[in-house]
């Protein structure tokens, strides 16, 4: 599934809009704390201002500065999906790989737990362990890709499965190549794309997790979130304060999620080669 | 063909073995991780709850849940419905799971039904007229609308449409002690339900376009189509009953797939517009740190979905003859 041409790659829109919202959101991310005009938990301000001057989005209930608040949760969130999209996507193109190849009973054993991952739902198992055990954030973004690598890795097997009967790899397997040596050097790089799609995909699933975690009130109450924020700020609905504190960070967290959507989508309609030959043409 | 059915029944098999497994699992889980924490299971609900309890209460709560200690009783509880005692309520916690799951299942149903046949039918509609300015505009707006959460979609209709225009209720399934005919009643109900309706439907059926659309667009070119074009039938006929039988199959596959994942979506939504479902109540319960609340709606609901899931798998492999060849 190579690339045949940066052209159409970067003529599609969608992907020129994913990806400059995510640089975008990036920047925040990694500037964040520089770019914090206070101290996100000082609460030496007088709760529930409005915007002026010198805080821009105004103070929250609790007498901290939402802009502040804003580019910590951002943080947050996109860190979090950022996190379990990586380990899901390692998770993923080993189990699929070793899947494809080897083939036989560890094929079968590995893709029944595949198959059963993909049933239960996700966010059960985090609002379970969150409620008893309150574990960090990282451990609940290690726990939510343990639950998320079953279509990454069936998508990757299902590719190793057609690309073990192709003439190069044949000819790899011919002159001796070692099975770590092929899927080395031959399998996962030429699965690259897959990589791309599978990852944004979950990013995606896991900043809406974290958001929603965070909504129902389930993460540490002194972490940022955007989920927390909307939470909180719905609480405030009958003051005049939708459209300086409930809008920013639903603005934010629709923004990061069409960011990886976006992606996700152009992804697999540029990288896809059966969808290309329908939609790119 | 009687090769193939030998062979579907022992897949057949190995799925409900492996769906069984699974289910198992999740009931060790919940039965097994409360004894992970640190101390008793009392002490970690109360300690941490507004509750102060004399040393007779301990003990006797202390029996309650210690009593059944063994993973055999735990089972007959789960399967007897005698799944504990919601100390927020003050109600058993089964009969607190059987008044929220039927608004559960009318929302993520109507939820459900209602986004597959809008998605299939404008995917259906759109992919006929591949490269209009109709199409290339659906397309681009749904694929921004796939991009916003429900979070955010139901967040602004609960403040556009409930609290600034107030057209629609902000909470509830329906008016309480309001002591009206049937069919107020059921207009009431429906009144309640649309902006928690509306919001799944916008969260779910940008996926199930996207999806219809992209089947349409390899059946289109297939010769069936042309041929059943050149036989001059009427163009609906060709749409539905030649063309879009073929991209119906898919959106049934997904529907196993993304259930599992919907879940979230339906628990943010019903706690936004406190619709009393279980959602909701699994809200209430963390809010209050009601432990055995928590754990049945979630063991209960996973089980659920898991089943859900299980069936579904049966059936598209009866009605797909491609899966049957294909195992």
């Amino acid at each position: 599934m190579p690339i045949n041409s940066t052209g159409t790659f970067f003529r599609d829109p969608w992907l020129m809009a994913g990806l400059f919202l995510s640089i975008f959101f990036a920047a925040v991310t990694l500037l964040g704390p520089e770019l914090a005009p206070f101290d996100p938990w000082d609460i030496s301000f007088a709760p529930i201002s409005p915007p002026s001057a010198r805080h821009f989005l105004g103070i929250n209930d609790g007498g901290q500065d939402i802009f502040s608040e804003l580019l910590f949760a951002v943080r947050n969130t996109a860190s979090f999906g950022l996190l379990s999209g990586i380990i899901a996507l390692a998770f993923g193109i080993i189990v699929g790989l070793i899947a494809g190849w080897f083939r036989g009973l560890v094929d079968m054993i590995l893709m029944r737990i595949a198959d059963v991952l993909l049933a239960i739902p996700a966010i059960m198992i985090l609002v379970l362990t969150a409620a008893l055990f309150r574990p960090s954030p990282w451990i609940l973004a290690l726990i939510l890709s343990g639950m998320m690598w079953p279509s990454i890795s069936k998508a990757i097997r299902a590719q190793t499965l057609t690309l073990r009967e192709s003439l190069h790899i044949k000819s790899a397997t011919q002159i001796g190549g070692g099975n770590l040596y092929i899927i080395r050097r031959h399998l996962m790089p030429e699965m690259f794309p897959l990589y791309l799609i599978g990852f944004s995909e979950k990013a995606r699933i896991a900043m809406f997790m974290e958001a929603s975690l965070a909504f129902l009130g389930l993460f540490d109450p002194s972490r940022k979130s955007l989920g927390m924020m909307i939470s909180y700020a719905l609480k405030y609905y009958y003051m005049d304060i939708w459209w300086n504190w409930l809008l920013p960070p639903i603005a934010c967290l629709s923004l990061l999620i069409m960011a990886v959507t976006f992606l996700a989508i152009s992804l697999e309609k540029v990288l896809d080669p059966r969808l290309k030959e329908i939609v790119g043409a | 063909m009687v090769s193939d059915q030998k062979q579907s029944v022992p897949r057949r098999f190995v799925l409900v073995i492996s769906y069984g497994l699974a289910a198992l699992a999740m009931i060790y889980l919940s039965y097994s991780l409360p004894h992970l924490l640190p101390g008793d299971f009392v002490t970690a609900m109360y300690s941490s709850s507004d509750v102060s309890l004399t040393p007779d209460q301990e003990a006797e709560l202390m029996a309650y849940y210690t009593e059944n200690s063994g993973i055999g009783d735990y089972l007959v509880n789960l399967l007897t419905l005698d799944w504990g005692y919601s100390y927020a309520f003050l109600t058993p916690v089964s009969t607190l799971f059987f008044i929220a799951l039927p608004w559960t299942l009318l929302l993520l149903g109507a939820a459900n039904i209602i986004s597959i046949i809008i998605g299939f039918v404008t995917g259906v509609e759109v992919s006929w007229r591949r490269d209009s300015w109709v199409e290339k505009g659906m397309v681009g707006g749904i694929t921004v609308i796939e991009g916003v959460p429900e979070i955010s979609t139901g967040v602004i209709l609960l403040v556009v449409f409930s609290l600034n225009l107030q057209w629609f209720p902000t909470a509830g399934a329906e008016t309480a002690y309001a002591d009206v005919s049937f069919w107020a009643r059921l207009i009431d109900i429906c009144h309640h339900l649309s902006l928690p309706l509306a919001t799944l439907i916008l969260a779910y059926f940008p996926g199930n376009f996207l999806l219809t659309r992209n089947s349409m667009m390899m059946v289109i070119k297939e010769s069936f189509v042309t041929t059943a074009r050149a036989k001059g039938l009427p163009a609906w006929r060709v749409r539905y009953l030649h063309a879009a039988r073929n991209a119906l199959l898919p959106l049934v596959t997904r529907f196993g797939l993304r259930l599992a994942f919907m879940v979230t979506g339906a628990l943010v939504v019903e706690t936004i517009f406190s619709y009393p479902g279980l959602g909701t109540l699994l809200f209430n319960a963390i809010q209050a740190r009601d432990l055995p609340l928590i754990q049945a709606i979630v063991l209960v609901s996973s089980l659920m979905v898991l089943a859900t899931i299980l069936c579904l798998e049966i059936v598209y492999r009866i009605i797909d003859p491609r899966i049957q060849h294909a195992n």
